[in-house]
Parts: C-alpha cells; sequence; structure tokens
C-alpha cells in the first residue's frame, strides 16, 4: 500500500511541477505598443516568443510542412516558436469565445486559419485583431490588394481582418477507368446520375463541399450574377433556387441510399469514392487529388474537372485572436507565410493554390511556380482559374444550407 | 447441460469476433493505402502511415508521458476521493446522503460537451483553463461517478464486520483498515482505478476544450485523422492507443496482485 500511494504522489508531484511551465511566455509588449509598431520592431519583440496557430488538423500533409518546414523556417529567421493546435474551427471559436468573456487579456489563441461566415461571425462578435493585413511587407509587396479574392470573404470586407494562405477552387473527381464520360454540367450529371444509379451522392450540408457542390449546382442552372447582391431572406432566396432546389429533388431517386441520407462529411465521401463506392467524388482543393494518386489511395486514371461554366474558388485566410498574448509574433508568421518562397513551397509540396500576384514577383520567384510539376489527374492552373466563379455572400450559405434540409433531403 | 456449454461457447465466440475482428481489420488498415470494394484484400499497400507517425516518434513521445500521466494521476485521485465517498455513503448515516448519492453521478448525466462548454468560463476566472492541474480536475469530475460506483458496491460487499472483528481484537482504527479492508478491497480498488484511468485516457471534448490545445494528451493528436478520414493514419495511432491500454491494465493487474501477495494479504498469519 505504501509503494502504491508513494507511486501516486510522485506522480502528482512531477504534474503538479509541470503545470508552471505549460503557458506560452506571452509578450510584455502592450496592445497599444502593438498597434504602434513598425514591422521591425515587431520581429524585434517576437524574438524568443510562441506563436500558436490555431486550425483544422485533418490533413497530415499540411501537418507535416507545418511542423517541418514553416516552424524550422520562424525558429531561424526569427527565433519564433510555432506551435499548431490541431482543432476545428467550431471549437476555436467557442474557446475564444470563453476566453473573451472571461476578460482574459493575454490568450492562448494567436493565429487562426478561418474564412466565410466563421470569420464573419468572428469579426462581428469582435473576437478578431485588426485591421493588421497592411502593416505587413509581404501583403503590400506581393498581393494584389485590390482583388476581390483579398478583398472579400465570401463576398464579405475584410477591411484588414484577414490576411490570406491559400485559394481553393471546387472540382469534381472521377475514375476515367470506370467512368469515361465525365458531365461537363448539370444536364449531363443528371444523365451521369442515371447512368450509375445509388453510386453518386454528395456530403450533407453544412458540410464545407456539399454546400459548395449545391451552390455549383445552383450557378450553373440560375446563373450566379444575383446572388452577389442578394439579401439574406429566405423567401427571396427560396424563389431564386427553386429551379436548383427541383433538379436536386429530381436527382434524389438515383442517388446513394435513393437521396434519403446523405453522407455526414466530405471524408466520408472520400473514402467511399477510394473504396470505389462512389463513382463521383468532390474536393475544394483542387489539387489534393494528385497527392492522392501518387499516394495510391486513388488509382492512377483518376480525373479532376469542372463544369464548363466554371466552379466556385475562395480564399482561406489567417487571422489573429482580438486577445492573442502575441500579435507580434502572430504578425510576422502570418507576413512569412506570404513571402514567394513560402507561397512556391506550399504550391510544389502540398499543391496549394498561391495567393501571391504572379505579375508583382521576380524572375527568380517567378521560376520556383513555374517549375513546379502538378502531376497526374489535375487541371492546368490557368484554366482553372479561367473558370473561377465568386462566392456567394456570406449570409446566404446558412440560409441556402437551411433551405437545403427542408426542401432536398428525402423530397 | 452440454447444450448449455455449446451455447455459451458459441456466445463467447461470437463476442470474442465482434470485438477481435475490427481490430484486425484496423491492423491491416495501418499497412493499406487503397482497399477498393469489392476486393476482399487490399490492392495498395504502403508503409506510408507507419512513417509518418515514426517520424513523429519524439513529439509522440512526450504527448504519451504527458497524457499517461494525467491519466495516473486522475486515477489515483479517483480511487482515493471515490474510497473516502464510498465508505462515506456506506457505513455512515449523515443528513444529506441522498442528495451525496445523487451528486456523485450527476456527471453521467449530464453530456460532457454542455458541461465543457459552461465550466469553462468558471475555469478561465479561475485561471484552471490550459493547465494540466485544470485539465486532471475536469477529468476527475467525469471518471469519479464509475470509482465512486464500484467502490459502493465493494464496500456494501464486504460489510464492517471483519473490521469491527479486528478492532475488537484490539486493533487500531486505521490499522484495522489497512491491514484487512484493504486487501479484501483491492480487486475493487484495482477495478476503479483501471476504470477511471481508461475514461481520462479517453477524454477527448474536455481536454481540448478546458486544456485549450496547450494541454496536449494522446487523443487530442489521434482524432483530428479520425475526424479527418485519413484510416491509415487513424489506425495506427488507434493500434498505440490500444497497446499503451493493455500494457498499462495488465501492469496494473500485476502490481495488485504482488500488493495482495506481500503487502497486507497476510492477515491470517
Amino acid at each position: 500500500m505504501k509503494k502504491l500511494m508513494a507511486l501516486a504522489l510522485a506522480c502528482l508531484m512531477v504534474l503538479l511541477a509541470s503545470c508552471g511551465g505549460g503557458k506560452t511566455a506571452g509578450d510584455p509588449l502592450a496592445d497599444k505598443d502593438v498597434a504602434d509598431m513598425s514591422f521591425e520592431e515587431m520581429k524585434q519583440a517576437a524574438r524568443g516568443t510562441t506563436v500558436t496557430f490555431y486550425g483544422w488538423g485533418g490533413d497530415e500533409l499540411l501537418n507535416q510542412w507545418l511542423d517541418d518546414v514553416f516552424a524550422p523556417r520562424m525558429k531561424e529567421k526569427y527565433d519564433i516558436t510555432m506551435e499548431r493546435v490541431p482543432m476545428d474551427i467550431d471549437q476555436v471559436l467557442s474557446q475564444l469565445s470563453g476566453e473573451i468573456q472571461a476578460g482574459e487579456q493575454d490568450g492562448s489563441i494567436d493565429m487562426i486559419w478561418i474564412n466565410g461566415e466563421n470569420f464573419q461571425s468572428a469579426k462581428e462578435n469582435g473576437m478578431l485583431y485588426g485591421p493588421f493585413a497592411d502593416r505587413l511587407p509581404s501583403f503590400q509587396d506581393y498581393i494584389d490588394v485590390s482583388s476581390e479574392d483579398v478583398t472579400l470573404d465570401f463576398a464579405y470586407p475584410i477591411e484588414g481582418y484577414e490576411a490570406p494562405y491559400g485559394k481553393a477552387q471546387m472540382v469534381l473527381i472521377a475514375d476515367t477507368a470506370v467512368t469515361p464520360d465525365l458531365p461537363h454540367d448539370t444536364d449531363e450529371l443528371m444523365q451521369f446520375v442515371k447512368d450509375h444509379p445509388g453510386k453518386v451522392t454528395y456530403p450533407a450540408l453544412p458540410d464545407f463541399t456539399g454546400s459548395v457542390f449545391v451552390r455549383n449546382v445552383i450557378y450553373d442552372i440560375c446563373g450566379y450574377e444575383q446572388f452577389l447582391d442578394m439579401e439574406p431572406d429566405k423567401q427571396t432566396v427560396k424563389a431564386a433556387i427553386e429551379p436548383a432546389l427541383e433538379y436536386l429533388r429530381q436527382l434524389n431517386p438515383y442517388l446513394w441510399n435513393e437521396g434519403r441520407t446523405f453522407p455526414e462529411s466530405s471524408t466520408a465521401v472520400d473514402n467511399m469514392f477510394a473504396d470505389g463506392e462512389l463513382v463521383l467524388n468532390m474536393t475544394y482543393e483542387a489539387y489534393s487529388p494528385t497527392v492522392k494518386i501518387e499516394n495510391g489511395t486513388y488509382t492512377p486514371t483518376t480525373q479532376t474537372f469542372q463544369f464548363d461554366k466554371g466552379t466556385i474558388g475562395n480564399t482561406n485566410f489567417m487571422a489573429i485572436a482580438a486577445n492573442s498574448g502575441n500579435k507580434a509574433g502572430a504578425m510576422v508568421a502570418i507576413n512569412e507565410m506570404m513571402t514567394p518562397e513560402v507561397q512556391a513551397d506550399r504550391y510544389r509540396v502540398l499543391k496549394v493554390l498561391p495567393v501571391v500576384d504572379y505579375e508583382k514577383l521576380s524572375d527568380g520567384q517567378k521560376a520556383a511556380f513555374d517549375a513546379v510539376e502538378l502531376g497526374a489527374g489535375s487541371i492546368p492552373q490557368d484554366e482553372l482559374l479561367a473558370k473561377r466563379l465568386p462566392e456567394m455572400p456570406a449570409e446566404l450559405v446558412p440560409v441556402i444550407e437551411q433551405i437545403w434540409l427542408e426542401e432536398v433531403v428525402g423530397k | 447441460m452440454r447444450r448449455k456449454r455449446i451455447w455459451s461457447g458459441a456466445l463467447l465466440t461470437a463476442g470474442a469476433a465482434v470485438i477481435l475482428l475490427p481490430m484486425l481489420v484496423m491492423l491491416v488498415w495501418v499497412f493499406t493505402e487503397r482497399w477498393a470494394w469489392p476486393a476482399l484484400w487490399p490492392q495498395t499497400f504502403s508503409l506510408r502511415a507507419v512513417r509518418e507517425v515514426l517520424h513523429r516518434t519524439g513529439q509522440l513521445a512526450g504527448v504519451l508521458a504527458s497524457s499517461v500521466g494525467i491519466s495516473l494521476a486522475v486515477a489515483a485521485l479517483s480511487v482515493l476521493i471515490g474510497l473516502m465517498t464510498a465508505r462515506a455513503i456506506v457505513l455512515y448515516d449523515f443528513p444529506g446522503r441522498g442528495a451525496a448519492v445523487f451528486f456523485t453521478s450527476l456527471p453521467l448525466m449530464v453530456p460532457v460537451t454542455v458541461f465543457a462548454m459552461g465550466v469553462q468560463v468558471t475555469f478561465i476566472r479561475l485561471g484552471l483553463n490550459n493547465t494540466v492541474h485544470g485539465v486532471i480536475i475536469a477529468h476527475l469530475l467525469y471518471s469519479l461517478p464509475y470509482a465512486v460506483y464500484l467502490l459502493t458496491d465493494g464496500t456494501r460487499a464486504l460489510g464492517v464486520g471483519l473490521e469491527e472483528q479486528a478492532r475488537v481484537l484490539g486493533a487500531s482504527g486505521l490499522c484495522a483498515f489497512r491491514k484487512v479492508t484493504l486487501p479484501l478491497l483491492t480487486p475493487v480498488l484495482l477495478a476503479a482505478f483501471s476504470m477511471a484511468y481508461i475514461v481520462s485516457f479517453s477524454q477527448y471534448f474536455l481536454t481540448l476544450l478546458l486544456g485549450g490545445g496547450q494541454v496536449k494528451t494522446f487523443t487530442m493528436v489521434m482524432v483530428p485523422y479520425l475526424q479527418g478520414g485519413e484510416r491509415n493514419i487513424a489506425s495506427v495511432y488507434s493500434a498505440i492507443f490500444l497497446a499503451v491500454t493493455f500494457l498499462l491494465l495488465v501492469l496494473f493487474e500485476k502490481l495488485a496482485r504482488r500488493w495482495m501477495r506481500h503487502g497486507g494479504g497476510n492477515f491470517y498469519g
């Protein structure tokens, strides 16, 4: 008994002793100072500190890149320790709102990977720090600051509260050995689905990818221009998208499980496609299928493709928590993420569409991007971007998701 | 009689198959890149997942150590508090006993997510958020009910007869508890300790929210891969999870046996 007690006590002591070092050392400079600092001063202030980066952690390739390439780079160049915290955005925002409610000044969250309606709600609830983007040299030097990919996030004005991280664009995926004829509009898609009954579906909304697929169907049938300044009023939206709703309802009887239910996430659909249970897949990360072909998850005959009228693209961003304990460090890290070298490396390793403006780069920098081989199954970048459609206003997204639940599922 | 034996044998086999088959499939997935319908066997094997996890050995060792440490502390505290609570509930009558029984089981009725969101703000005010001891306290609340249940039943089944006998023969209260009750309760203590350990070790949401991502436990690293649909990497992590839990439970049992034999089991001698 004594031994057991001693063991338990020893455990406790070790743990209590280790508690002290758990918290990130906050920057001693107050917020007001950060607001007045030049970028050089920020670098100085951030030296020796830790920056936490909160975001989705389900992509191992990205995790490794952040840990093995970006973190050592930050350590070496600026003596900043990067700490990646894998967490879904809902949980990040819930933790952040908890900390802010409780009046925590030296918050644990510094950088956040965010976009769309999450950004809008976080910004409107005062949970983000800013404006900061235009204070970063990389943002000024390499990014087309007037392009709508950078000024608007789902048609919501960013106003310097986010800096671009990477571009995404929806593409469809199919195995040409299984389905040689790929659908290039919604009419062809209807025929495609009828030819492969029970083997096509899409992730249940509000999954990001399922949601963008439905919006893409809406664009193909109803056009996209009318949505860009539409009021987020349920009746208005419903009237505008009624033809697309009718189309989706007609699709239902031929879908997986006859459209009575839909897979809960894009990752589930992805696995079902890899398993041959489905013949059509879709992703926001236009070039990620290439990586999966190389890994052997997908067959070598897998091909990505778009609708002729185009597919929806958006940008994902980095923001800073309003109560971040290390805003200077976060800004230095975000600045580094937007440099051509880092963006080119992300393009090469992760196949993420870069956010830098090609025209603003030097010849040497351009060469780094030109040298990237996109690999099997991919759509050339100029073709992909030529068929890039803008996102709808962020407020319309939850409205459409609600209407889909009421009017499409099981109907 | 024989028919009964066949039935129980079949049931046992079916039960084992239900548990073991998915585990076997999981072990195959560790090395699988592509396993498409309708093939019975994977088309593409690869060591990618194993390599990617091995690549993180250093980081993983640290996370595992802190995770096991947290869970051991939670289990030890659960047994300590649980035993005291159980003895109070079974052996003593005091006003509010019914309420005490009710409140100890309350965490089983409130969903973790609801509890975690509610307690987060309180923890931040108390400065307990994002700390190891905060996470231990939170885990404790969820593992205590199991410990209390098990130990209450154990204490009730044991009764006070033997302990009173020892007192009559001149042992002090502490001595009687130590030499008589504790050894007899060891199997139940072991069960409570293991249960509390497992509850703590597999806790995800509580750790995530109250540890704020700063307190890293094994599930914090593992769950994103489960959610992200990276099946082979998730399988590697699950295999590690199983192996570590299994080894530790065997170790607990060994230690408890040894202590029963050498420590206090000699009250007849």
